[in-house]
């Protein structure tokens, strides 16, 4: 060893006596190895793996599964509901089915933005619950005993929205309606087959997911390619693409934004025959729900009874993500609660609201206009979500 | 003087070996092949250049339309066969030129899809274009199509080597700024997306590692092309030249560009390595060059001027376009104005979200448009956080809604005018520091000219 190298280790060593004086550790309270006396930055934090197995585990075990089988055991009530209504159209049958009805739509909200995997592959949320309904269509169907549901031109014509219509149908006394029913096999007929259909569809998604619950917490697209982990076609891409694309079209702009007239040109009139629910006028509480379901979701809470587990907001902490100085969790889930807050504003159903309170109705969308950014862009690229379709060079 | 001269002339007329520019063409023939042939395959010919039906061109260059169904798959099947030629240095000079034409023009198509290694990539086929790789081991050489020769002019060689090495120096140069080196982003956030990376992969969940990655791949970028010319450092700075590429082709989706980079860079090794390559593929047959007879007596070509000036020219345009961003006031990964062609690979994290209104001539009334009517989602991506291509969407959309008619839902007719206003609101998200907005939402994109001037209506970064 020579003399320079020696000198040059002196004086580093020096150095760090010096350094030491001001004790240096991790001082990110967050981390595990959060040291309270440390003074000074080391750069040597250490986080809780955030474990994606975990994560997953708790989305499919705590969320997604038990969603999917309360809203399918609905739509086996549903069924039975129907069944008895078909057999003796009365009003109290009435009267539950569509109480049964409002319980299934309710659920549904649940599970709407879960439209990857098993889900998107039948375009379960198209065949659900598209709205609005063409009801020419449907009362054709009706008339001439010709239907063929399984058909994609067919899916504005049936699912939980055509039960809107047929349960509340406009112009009818609840006893004219008993009397439609009464006199109309068709009627009856295409009842059960809507219903029939929620059922067969749902099926098969819960079928899959016993499958595809393994894929789908281990991640197996990806594992199976490369370790570029959250990339296109992961389970995280999957079900933040699929939540951003139903919050963005099918909350804000299906449910509020198109009715309010927003995508209405320049006029922007509005077009309150499009909301969700029109004939029975049970728009809001459905947008509640949705709002809720998402915030619960993404929270990582149980469906069951709440618990919070790891969810999203926990990854966007684990990566430090942040709006505007505070943590981009609780941005996010301060503008769901001012959302919410919004729209527990909305005493009656929006067709009505749209055009008799509509700054209140406006108001709602724009609180439900500041959340896309925030999902959409804030926590996409703070979970490493890419939308990328070709190789991209970071740019 | 005359030392400085001697060493100019070592660098550029000195006879050394066509060993390392033959295997260079080989190479760089099989990778270009392969990596057509995977873009044709992934279909993305369909997905970028049939599908779109706006193109987001480049300025001075809008005359750049891509052809119509089947002619694009064409042109990039020529592209194949021309990358087959360049392998066996077939009709060299006159491949190379239609290789580059087509590579360049496919690119200049549509600025969505700019990558850096597409600009290299264009960037090398012209300068192969110039020197004679073509002159050993090759189809021209064994048909007398062109001189056999075993030396060539340093320059021819050179040149090459100097294309690289700026590649990794301005890459280098470019990761010494605030953000890279002392907040260790964007690799601090991507890196703890890659805790299940193999071996390591737990060591990424400490912040050390990030700030460990970022300085090494910076003082890596800047001093490896020093390291690659000194034969005494050579074998070391090439194996973690691999390393590191083959590090970051596992982490993250950047497609051929690591594997472009560890076959470019053994050109640097010495005429008996490469000697060596040569004669393994002409052991098993495939290209005999042992079939004609050794020529002795080196051609002295004359370097004409004209080439020797457009080489200057060349490479001073190369120091200046990565250094244009200087021009520019405003932070660079905000407005990324002199961004492009400035090799800057994996530098910033961005994400953006934007919504644009057309508004009614002399009225208060404004429609929001649907990017997605217009834009492919990979087009409507970039197009939210670079601006010269907001204003060209901006402009695409007034020349669209241009002179014609508008019926309402309630029955109104509305006349849109010559030249229709635009705004847009806009959030960017940039190295995951909350979004915010990006630019002027009440300035009227349309009357804005396109160009390299200054854009005042970005909105100044607030830290």
């Amino acid at each position: 060893m020579n003399t320079r190298f020696l000198k040059f280790l002196y004086i580093l060593s020096a150095l760090l006596i010096i350094q030491s004086c001001k004790k240096s550790g991790c001082t990110d309270p967050n981390a595990l190895n959060y040291d309270i006396d440390a003074q000074k930055e080391d750069n040597g934090c250490l986080y809780e793996d955030y474990d994606k197995l975990s994560l997953l585990t708790n989305l499919a075990d705590n969320y997604i599964i038990p969603s999917l089988d309360a809203y399918k055991s609905r739509i086996i009530t549903l069924n039975i509901h129907v069944d008895s209504f078909i057999e003796n159209p009365s009003i109290s049958n009435l009267t539950l089915l569509r109480t049964n009805w409002e319980d299934a739509l309710l659920n549904w909200q649940d599970i709407g933005f879960l439209d990857f995997g098993p889900s998107e592959y039948i375009l379960l949320r198209s065949q659900t619950n598209t709205f609005p309904i063409d009801t020419t269509e449907l009362n054709n169907s009706i008339t001439l005993a010709d239907w063929n549901l399984e058909y994609a031109s067919s899916y504005d014509s049936k699912g939980l929205q055509a039960l809107d219509y047929l349960l509340f149908k406009p112009g009818y006394t609840d006893s004219e309606l008993i009397t439609y029913f009464q006199n109309n096999t068709n009627a009856k007929n295409y009842l059960k087959a809507v219903a029939e259909d929620l059922n067969q569809n749902i099926n098969y998604v819960t079928n899959q997911w016993v499958s595809y619950r393994e894929d789908f917490i281990n991640d197996f697209e990806v594992t199976q390619s490369n370790f570029s982990t959250n990339s296109q076609g992961s389970s995280i891409s999957n079900i933040i693409n699929a939540l951003c694309l139903h919050y963005e079209f099918y909350i804000r702009r299906g449910k509020v934004g198109l009715p309010l007239g927003v995508f209405n040109g320049f006029s922007q009139l509005e077009l309150p025959e499009l909301v969700e629910c029109y004939y029975s006028g049970k728009s809001t509480q459905n947008l509640v729900r949705s709002i809720n379901s998402l915030r619960k979701y993404v929270t990582g809470s149980s469906y069951l009874n709440n618990d919070n587990g790891l969810g999203l907001d926990d990854y966007m902490d684990f990566v430090n993500a942040e709006q505007s100085t505070q943590q981009l969790s609780t941005v996010i889930d301060n503008q769901f609660l001012t959302i919410l807050d919004e729209v527990n504003n909305i005493n009656g159903p929006l067709s009505e609201e749209i055009i008799n309170n509509k700054s209140q109705i406006t108001q709602t969308y724009q609180e439900l206009q500041q959340l896309v950014p925030y999902i959409k862009v804030d926590m996409t690229s703070a979970l490493g979500v890419l939308i990328t379709y070709q190789d991209n060079d970071g740019d | 003087m005359t030392g400085i001269n001697k060493w100019i002339t070592h660098l550029t007329k000195n006879q050394v070996s066509i060993y390392p520019l033959v295997v260079f063409r080989i190479i760089f023939g099989i990778l270009m092949f392969f990596s057509t042939l995977r873009f044709i395959l992934k279909g993305w010919v369909h997905d970028l250049y049939e599908v779109p039906t706006y193109f987001f061109t480049y300025y001075g260059f809008d005359w750049v339309s891509p052809l119509s169904n089947p002619f694009m798959y064409v042109l990039f099947l020529l592209l194949l066969i021309t990358c087959i030629f360049i392998i066996f240095g077939l009709l060299y000079r006159a491949n190379t030129v239609l290789f580059f034409i087509i590579f360049t023009y496919i690119e200049l198509i549509d600025k969505t899809n700019y990558l850096n290694h597409y600009y290299f990539i264009s960037l090398i086929s012209l300068l192969l274009i110039l020197i004679p790789a073509n002159s050993y081991f090759s189809l021209d050489a064994y048909f007398g199509i062109c001189k056999r020769k075993k030396t060539i002019q340093a320059w021819q060689i050179n040149i090459i080597k100097l294309q690289i090495g700026l590649v990794y120096f301005f890459a280098g140069i470019s990761k010494l700024n605030y953000h890279w080196l002392i907040e260790a982003q964007p690799l601090i956030n991507w890196l703890k997306h890659q805790s299940d990376f193999p071996v390591i992969g737990k060591l990424f969940l400490y912040d050390f590692t990030a700030y460990l990655f970022s300085w090494v791949s910076a003082i890596f970028d800047i001093f490896i092309f020093f390291l690659l010319i000194d034969k005494r450092s050579r074998w070391i700075s090439y194996f973690v030249a691999f390393v590191f590429h083959i590090m970051t082709a596992i982490m993250f989706p950047i497609g051929v560009f690591p594997y472009v980079m560890i076959a470019s860079t053994l050109i640097f090794f010495n005429d008996n390595f490469h000697k060596k390559i040569i004669d393994f593929i002409s052991k098993y047959g495939l290209l005999n060059s042992s079939k004609s007879i050794e020529e002795k007596n080196n051609y002295q070509t004359k370097t004409n001027s004209v080439l020797k000036f457009f080489l200057i020219g060349f490479f001073t345009l190369q120091l200046f376009l990565p250094l244009r961003f200087m021009l520019y006031p405003g932070k660079l990964f905000w407005t990324e104005q002199g961004y492009r062609f400035s090799w800057r690979v994996m530098l910033i994290e961005k994400a953006g979200y934007s919504q644009f209104y057309i508004h009614e001539p002399k009225m208060d009334r404004k429609m929001l448009i649907q990017n997605r009517d217009y834009l492919t989602p990979q087009q409507e991506k970039m197009m939210s956080t670079q601006p010269d291509m907001i204003l060209q969407y901006a402009h695409f959309l007034s020349k669209t809604f241009k002179d014609s008619c508008l019926v309402e839902s309630n029955g109104e007719i509305i006349k849109m005018g010559r030249n229709p206003k635009i705004t847009a609101d806009i959030t960017v998200s940039l190295f995951n520091k909350g979004s915010r907005k990006f630019i002027d939402s009440e300035k009227n994109l349309s009357e804005i000219k396109r160009g390299f001037g200054n854009k005042e209506w970005i909105l100044d970064y607030e830290d």
